[in-house]
């Protein structure tokens, strides 16, 4: 197996991306491997998007103080694109994530169920390993 | 003469609040209307685009879901893009008009076409809704034309990259796809290192602007770069991409163009068209509509030959060092592609 280094995990703030990136924090302690937290932007999302990001950075520093994983191993990264494409992209370089990590309800699963979700649409194109963490 | 597609009853495709509205189309026709072309104006009769006209440029098990979706009632496609009841069949149509107007336009051949519909389309995927965008429906027409023979250039001066059209045309070396985007902005894509695919290497282009960006950059963007590899191509159709959006006063981005510059650059497209009738502009995005209404009217006009824009192309805006990083950077690209290729 190839070893993990690097996570990427999907973060829109909801409940059930936490639970994924509570998931994604405590797997890189067992694996002494750095996060990267992505948040997609969408179109719409430009209009609060500094507002978001202060909120997710602050949530995630909570997150990694309750998993114990120290804050330097954490990054946000805040991405412009649909959610797909933005966490198929963690696993391109700069980033080259050799994990992908997704909730089953996170970004973009507004009609999953009948188009194909967020988690989905990975599952079928991501070039390295795909965990999709159900909600609690 | 202008030919555009005849109005379609839009307003089934609408959520409340959300930028992409009705009164989108509603500005681009008053654009169309504030030319005054009588008899210069025909307007041709739209029709929704048959299975197998968009089955090739999308899956058909993403067509299926989507008319499902529709038909139950719509929603969140993602968290840009809405459907409702009405907007699979509206999405045929607006795809269907492109395909009118260019069938118009072949047997005229005289001409420049305008298909002024929503939803728009350089976003959508073969098989994913995306960015307000169902169905690709310029990719839908430049698909018509490459199967009768065609070389089709499009020009995509939407402030968003096309991600949907290049995905598409990726692997087609008789589409030549050149887009002016902001970078960075939605959806990411429209690096100048993405080229094309090893079967079209060379048939992509990208030319990203910073914010602030004025027309002199974009200008001297299509002309030292694209230019070069739009002579090589040898197109015998244009197709643009004619989103509004990167116009000064838009809400959705931050290039600082005026309609002034798309007149120039419907110029530019137009030069391209080795014989009349062979151009037609697709409207994708433009959400100030006083902005969308002018834009319209001083890109067709240009086109028609009349009277200058209102407002003077822009300049002095940042961006003129990177042009020359951008062309370098797909030079190195498509050396590196193709050493890799061999």
């Amino acid at each position: 197996m190839k070893p993990i280094h690097t996570i990427a995990v999907g973060f829109d703030g909801s409940a059930d991306s936490k639970v994924a990136v509570r998931w994604a924090l405590s797997l890189a302690l067992h694996y002494d491997a750095h996060v990267v937290v992505a948040h997609a932007v969408g179109l719409l999302g430009r209009f609060d998007a500094k507002t978001v990001a202060v909120e997710l950075e602050k949530s995630l520093l909570e997150l990694c103080d309750e998993c114990g994983l120290e804050h330097a191993r954490a990054r946000l990264e805040i991405a412009n694109g649909d959610a797909c494409s933005v966490m198929l992209r963690m696993a391109e370089p700069p980033v080259n994530a050799d994990l992908l990590i997704v909730g089953t309800r996170g970004q973009g699963a507004h009609a999953g169920l009948l188009l194909g979700s967020t988690s989905l649409e990975l599952a079928e194109h991501s070039p390295v390993p795909l965990v999709i963490v159900p909600s609690a | 003469m202008l030919i555009i597609n005849g109005s379609t009853d839009d307003t089934g495709h609408e959520d409340p609040g959300h930028p992409e509205r009705p009164e989108r189309l509603a500005a681009a026709l008053a654009g169309v209307h504030d030319l005054h072309l009588g008899d210069d104006l025909l307007a041709v009769a739209p029709y929704a685009a048959s299975r197998s006209e968009l089955a090739r440029v999308h899956e058909s098990t993403y067509l299926d879901q989507l008319g499902t979706f529709c038909y139950e009632g719509g929603g969140d496609l993602d968290e840009d893009t809405y459907a409702t009841y009405d907007s699979w069949s509206l999405a045929q149509h607006a795809a269907g008009a492109g395909l009118a107007v260019v069938k118009e336009l072949r047997i005229r051949g005289e001409g420049v076409g305008f298909v002024a519909v929503r939803p728009p389309g350089h976003h959508a995927l073969r098989d994913r809704a995306m960015g307000f965008c169902l169905l690709n429906n310029i990719a839908v027409a430049a698909a018509e034309l490459t199967s009768l023979g065609e070389k089709v250039l499009i020009i995509d001066w939407d402030v968003h990259h096309g991600n949907g059209t290049q995905a598409i045309f990726w692997e087609d070396p008789n589409v030549l796809y050149v887009s002016t985007h902001q970078w960075p902005l939605f959806p990411g894509s429209g690096a100048p290192f993405e080229v094309g695919g090893l079967h079209a290497l060379g048939t992509t282009v990208n030319l990203p602007l910073p914010p602030g960006a004025t027309g002199d950059v974009l200008r001297r963007a299509l002309e030292e770069t694209a230019a070069p590899a739009i002579d090589e191509f040898k197109p015998t159709w244009v197709l643009v991409s004619a989103g509004f959006d990167a116009h000064r006063a838009d809400p959705m981005a931050d290039l600082a163009l005026s309609s002034g510059d798309f007149a120039l650059m419907a110029r530019f497209a137009a030069g391209y068209a080795p014989a009349p009738g062979r151009l037609a502009l697709f409207l994708e995005g433009g959400y100030d509509v006083t902005a969308l209404r002018a834009s319209v009217s001083a890109t067709l006009g240009a086109l028609l030959g009349g009277d200058e824009a209102n407002e003077k192309p822009t300049s002095g805006g940042p961006g003129a060092e990177l042009v020359s990083d951008t062309r370098e950077t797909r030079q190195a690209a498509l050396r590196i592609a193709r050493d890799a290729g061999e």
